[in-house]
């Protein structure tokens, strides 16, 4: 490539001009009143149109495709500038004559990059306009043309901004390489949106992937940001329930993290802010890691539990003789298209990745693990989010932590030690309860009420069905049970009582968004009346009229409003039968209490 | 019968001021790129076809300032008075009348001038309220107003109050909910009062924003009082407090850009050109996964994070969408009426803040 047909001094005038251009329009602009908020933009433009005008005079006795190119570049930072003036039409115009002066020799070396930036501000031109169809042509075939280069060719193209510099300042292939893979890490990004806009959420995610994938390639990332997307990116993964992607994501995002941390630190109030930054990202991370092992265990509950919610032993031993093929077979195939990093960085990634397994659990010892990691999470978590300034964080984060709790007592099977780990819930989760504000946090004092409830109701199954397996309920069974479903009373009654209005009465219609938890609190509420235990017919008679008002409130609601069927199916047929049953049940009681009358 | 479900949803407000002075009109409706077709409809002059839009309220170029109080205020100040939080929100491009409709003209500090704004006429009617309950419960009823005022700019908070404070940071407690740590908190005991902090804070903005210039639009203004009332009767003490937080957005324009929105609220989105805005992609690919256990990174945005009650959460809410009738405008009106149309779907639960505390035993 030679300097062209320029007499030295004019071409280096011209060039000095190209450069002020861009300049302009890149730091110069960033200065701009907010009155003339494209002051600078304008200077720009009108510099271009010169170099321009200053090309066409040389045109006569120029190599007409060396022109051609350089007309080209003229055109896309024309191009661009009007884009960014918000003036689309006269934008596309520019770019679409980049392109068509390029095409003949789009995949030769001193084009192929421009051609790509070309196509990607068209692909952003028209995203602008809410066509993102087509600027999805126009950046998928930017994708091609990388592709078919680096096939044919694949050596250092020249950079779009050389084509107006001195031979002497021209770009090493090295800097060449890093600034096209960059404006091709740019179309990748900008595919992963129009995907995403285009609802091709799959794609979107993994051209994502590829995005960070690049960034940590060519080293233009910043640790801390690229660590937070990867510890999303996981997030998304676990929605999808790909265990692996999403382990290998936190892992990286764990060791990139680690990079950041030891930036040296000075001794001002600003380095300050930027280490509590820090603890509050590594804190992030922390809870995307939670997720990852909660979303584990409740996947193999899932997978485990048979129609009653207890594990499956025949499903059990059935999963593990299962899992060794899968584990060699799928994941491989899979392995390679994800990995992140360098050789250096990779080993790093493999030793976090150990830690804590990406298959499902399938007995108590396996839950444990990973429960253990979650929980060792948890702890890091809950050092940055305090519940002193961070209410909110803290209360989610404890609630992770009884939802371990939670899952791991499903792997387990002694009762007596499945009950222990539901008190530990309790003891977690309530004096939190008992210290939240309503007026301030009134779903999460909601969502509390909820699960403590819930909790004692289990707690109160269990204890049933350890006292079934003895030969006669002793009395402290008998107390304990009664304690624990007054407990679940108390609290499905607040819960309730949250969702009364100022003048206390209780909603005529339940809204969409509670109409769920309502309704099996009711339902609860019925059935824990029917549970409690006592000696005292006079008394058991009260329990049974209470559950009967409670169940008969959920059939009542239903045939006055049937859009509520459907969130309560299961519930609301069993509250039919009793509805049918209890008053027969009661009259039994009754005439048994006053035989005479 | 109808259930009432008033005070559940954000109410939304429009206001169209006129054309600058200066501006001829030529010939009807030339220059103009919407019209006011009822009190609570407008119509948008698009091509090719016009768009309808329905508001809570529709105020016309000739609406005084007294009947936007009324319509849209008014009520607010009456929850707030009976233990509801309330929010008043300002929004539109620079330019389109905001300041005016919530402060006044905006060459008097005077809080008597007859076009005052929104936020005076709210301080003279709170304190008018609490004067009337006063004298109504004797000596067993008694108030304590404060209030603060914060500036919320590139992410970060500054006092209005205490112009020497640098940047504080937004913490929560337990019992108290979201607040600005540090922040100046001054008693107040009038209206005229309370408009004396406020146009002092407002000034301390304007000195704010022509130290960073070009930026001043992006700031957001939250002005919050706290009122506290404590009624004895017999051995029990009932405590009320709420809070009312006018806001003063910063522009709409220019945003779209940036990404900053100052409430998070979904943009059909065109491609950002940033690399380091990749997180929101992925945000975005994990929000639509619903009802999975997920957590992500990134923060909500100050003021979202600071008025969360007021969005979606336990108070009473109005915004007021001011727009400029200007065809120049247009593309703004259409993306301030289209801000506003999707701020109707925000539900509020409101909830009475009532403590009981030493029962009688």
């Amino acid at each position: 490539v030679g300097t062209g047909g320029g007499g030295g001094a004019d071409w280096a005038a011209v060039c000095d001009k190209f450069r002020a251009a861009r300049t302009l329009s890149s730091v110069e602009s960033r200065k701009d009143p907010e009155t003339e908020p494209y002051r600078s933009k304008y200077s720009a433009r009108a510099l271009l149109q010169e170099v321009k005008q200053l090309l066409s005079a040389a045109e006569e006795g120029g190599e007409a495709r060396l022109l051609a190119v350089r007309r080209a570049v003229l055109e896309y930072e024309l191009g661009v500038n009007h884009t960014d003036t918000e003036e689309l039409s006269a934008g596309e115009e520019h770019l679409q004559r980049c392109t068509q002066l390029l095409e003949p020799h789009r995949l030769s070396p001193d084009c192929v990059s421009l051609y790509i930036q070309a196509q990607n501000n068209l692909g952003i031109l028209w995203s602008e306009r809410d066509e993102i169809k087509t600027a999805q042509t126009y950046l998928e075939s930017a994708e091609a043309l990388y592709n078919q280069y680096m096939k044919e060719d694949g050596n250092p193209p020249l950079d779009p901004s050389e084509h107006f510099m001195a031979e002497e300042e021209k770009l090493t292939d090295q800097e060449r390489s890093k600034r096209f893979e960059k404006a091709y890490t740019h179309t990748l990004y900008y595919l992963a949106q129009v995907y995403q806009h285009l609802e091709m959420i799959e794609k979107a995610a993994q051209y994502c992937h590829t995005t960070l994938k690049r960034q940590l390639e060519y080293c233009g990332y910043y640790p801390v940001e690229w660590a937070l997307n990867a510890a999303t990116l996981s997030q998304y993964y676990l929605s999808k329930q790909c265990f692996m992607e999403a382990r290998h994501c936190l892992a990286a995002a764990s060791v990139i993290f680690s990079q950041a941390g030891q930036a040296p630190s000075t001794e001002d109030s600003e380095a300050e802010q930027d280490q509590q930054d820090l603890r509050q990202r590594k804190a992030e991370i922390a809870r995307c890691w939670i997720k990852y092992c909660l979303n584990l265990l409740q996947s193999a509950r899932k997978l485990l539990e048979d129609n009653v919610g207890e594990l499956d032993p025949d499903r059990q031993l059935e999963l593990k003789a299962q899992r060794k093929k899968e584990e060699d077979e799928k994941e491989n195939g899979r392995k390679k298209a994800v990995l992140f990093g360098t050789s250096d960085i990779y080993d790093s990634v493999l030793a976090m990745e150990e830690k804590v397994s990406s298959v499902y659990p399938l007995d108590f010892q396996e839950a444990r693990e990973i429960f253990l990691v979650g929980q060792n999470y948890v702890q890091e978590a809950k050092e940055f989010f305090q519940v002193d300034g961070y209410v909110t964080d803290h209360i989610e984060i404890v609630q992770d932590h009884s939802a371990l709790f939670k899952v791991l007592a499903f792997f387990e099977e002694d009762y007596e030690r499945r009950c222990k780990m539901h008190k530990r819930r309790i003891d977690m989760l309530e004096p939190l309860y008992a210290d939240l504000n309503p007026q301030y946090y009134l779903l999460i004092s909601r969502q509390l009420q909820f699960e403590l409830a819930d909790t004692y109701y289990e707690m109160m199954d269990l204890k049933v069905a350890i006292g079934n397996r003895l030969e006669e309920l002793d009395s402290h069974t008998i107390k304990k049970i009664n304690s624990l479903a007054q407990l679940a009373i108390k609290y499905y009654e607040l819960f309730l009582d949250s969702l009364r209005n100022p003048d206390k009465v209780f909603p005529e219609k339940l809204e969409e968004d509670v109409l769920r938890p309502a309704m099996v609190a009711k339902f609860h509420i019925a059935r824990l009346y029917g549970k409690l235990i006592t000696s005292d017919s006079k008394k058991q008679l009260e329990n049974m009229q209470t559950s009967l008002e409670y169940y008969t409130f959920l059939v009542d609601y239903c045939e006055k409003y049937p859009d509520a069927v459907h969130a309560v199916e299961t519930e609301l047929e069993l509250s039919k039968e009793m509805v049918g049953l209890l008053p027969t049940r009661m009259e039994r009681l009754r005439a048994k209490l006053c035989p005479f009358i | 019968y109808s259930f009432s479900v008033e005070g559940d949803t954000i109410k939304v407000y429009v206001r169209v001021r006129p054309p600058s002075e200066g501006t001829v009109l030529t010939d009807g409706d030339q220059g103009l790129c919407l019209s006011v077709l009822s009190s609570n409809t407008i119509r948008l002059h698009s091509k090719p076809e016009p768009k309808i839009f329905t508001f809570d309220y529709v105020a016309n170029m000739e609406t005084t300032q007294e009947s936007v109080f009324s319509s849209v205020a008014k009520n607010i100040v009456e929850s707030c008075m009976n233990g509801y939080n309330g929010t008043i929100f300002a929004y539109g491009q620079t330019g389109s009348g905001k300041t005016f409709t919530m402060m006044g003209p905006s060459d008097s500090d005077k809080f008597t001038h007859s076009l005052r704004g929104v936020i005076p006429r709210s301080f003279e009617y709170l304190f008018f309220l609490i004067e009337r309950e006063k004298e109504k419960a004797g000596s067993g009823k008694s108030f304590l107003c404060k209030c603060s005022f914060i500036e919320i700019y590139n992410e970060q908070i500054f006092d209005l109050l205490d112009t020497a404070s640098s940047g504080l940071f937004l913490r929560e407690h337990i019992k108290k909910g979201v607040f600005v740590d540090g922040a100046v908190e001054q008693v107040l005991s009038s209206a005229a009062e309370a408009y004396q902090v406020l146009t002092m804070g407002w000034r301390n903005r304007r000195v704010a924003s022509t130290s960073m210039n070009r930026e001043s639009s992006r700031s957001h203004a939250v002005f919050t009082i706290t009122v506290e009332s404590m009624e004895k009767n017999n051995e029990v003490v009932n405590i009320r407090s709420s809070l009312l937080n006018l806001v003063d957005l910063a522009g709409s324009e220019r945003q779209k850009d940036t990404h900053a929105e100052g409430l998070r609220l979904k943009e059909a989105g065109n491609i950002n050109r940033s690399l380091s805005c990749l997180g929101l992609v992925i945000t975005a690919l994990v929000d639509v996964s619903n009802g999975k256990q997920r957590h992500i990174c990134y923060r909500d945005s100050k003021l979202t994070f600071l008025l969360r009650d007021s969005l979606g959460g336990n108070a009473k809410t109005c915004i007021i969408a001011n727009v400029h009738p200007g065809s120049r405008c247009f593309g703004e009106t259409l993306s301030t009426l289209n801000f506003a149309q999707r701020a109707k779907l925000i539900k509020n639960k409101a909830v009475v803040n009532e403590d009981t505390q030493g029962n009688v035993s």
